[in-house]
């Protein structure tokens, strides 16, 4: 995989990510809400599928991703507050 | 306990140097209404909050305004880049500089470092969560004048991200405010404190 699909995984767990977000802080005023439980619920299926993907072929996102038995690349720039990561 | 996800909540790709606007938007870092403050002020009030669904807003957002802060300074960082000595010696970011070159170091624009003054844990519900609200404005309306001082599209998009936020957020602390009220005697309303008082 090359660096623009890497960068075109990473805007998809991103817009995941900020759909689980609003979601989640709903759900923190409203818990009893099931629409909102429903598609946090999808939305989590999704990120777990993205997330594999991503960490299969580009790197750790946490610190607990380093899928690689026999390199350490968690440490591999570009870092996110680079231009370059995004 | 906190875990780091390697990437920007939403991205910061700037192509243009400006070491003078750099200097405003670090206000957003260490400055009164900043995201240093907003993630102090309600991971600090969770631990007096006695309501499960607002001691979950408040972890919630907190969380997501260090994300906040990673993007502003990013921003600082890549508006700062690449800067020839004459370049800094002819902005006002010389000041900043001569102190701590390009790091990112949390200080307001007008100079004056981070403070916990900025930051309100009163331990009491109404009070707390009414500061929470006045704080999201707050950051709005400094958002709101970060963007009257550029016109560069790389800077005004993350930035307006960052606004809207605070408006998402505000929502959320109103439904905070209207749960911990749900919660209270009418009748003692703000006799009793359930931070604190036992009820009777």
């Amino acid at each position: 995989m090359n660096g623009n699909d890497c960068k075109a995984l990473l805007k998809k767990i991103r817009e995941i990510d900020f759909a689980l977000q609003e979601t989640v802080l709903y759900l923190d005023a409203y818990p009893n809400n099931r629409r909102a439980l429903a598609y946090y619920q999808k939305m989590k299926a999704e990120r777990e599928m993205a997330v594999a993907a991503y960490e299969a072929s580009c790197g750790p996102l946490t610190m607990y991703g380093n899928v690689s038995a026999t390199s350490w690349d968690w440490i591999n720039g570009p870092w996110p507050w680079e231009a370059e990561a995004n | 306990m906190w875990t780091y996800d390697k990437k920007l909540q939403y991205p910061v790709k700037i192509k243009n140097p400006n070491p003078k606007l750099a200097q405003v938007i670090i206000s957003q870092l260490g400055g009164p209404d900043g995201e240093l403050a907003a993630s102090m002020r309600y991971l600090h009030q969770r631990y007096s909050m006695p309501y499960d669904s607002v001691r979950g807003i408040l972890t919630d957002v907190g969380t997501e305004e260090l994300a906040h802060l990673e993007m502003v300074a990013a921003i600082i960082h890549q508006l700062t880049r690449n800067l020839s000595d004459k370049e800094i010696a002819d902005s006002p970011f010389a000041t900043y500089f001569v102190d701590h070159t390009t790091g990112a170091y949390p200080v307001a624009a007008s100079g004056v470092p981070f403070d916990m003054k900025y930051v309100g844990v009163k331990g009491d519900v109404i009070a707390d969560l009414n500061e929470d609200l006045a704080a999201e404005q707050k950051a709005r309306v400094t958002y709101d004048n970060i963007l009257r001082l550029t016109d560069d599209p790389d800077v005004r998009d993350p930035i307006k991200y960052l606004r809207q936020r605070e408006l998402v957020h505000y929502q959320r602390f109103g439904d905070a405010l209207r749960i911990a009220q749900d919660n209270l005697d009418s009748k003692n309303f703000y006799a009793y404190n359930p931070s604190f008082d036992k009820k009777r």
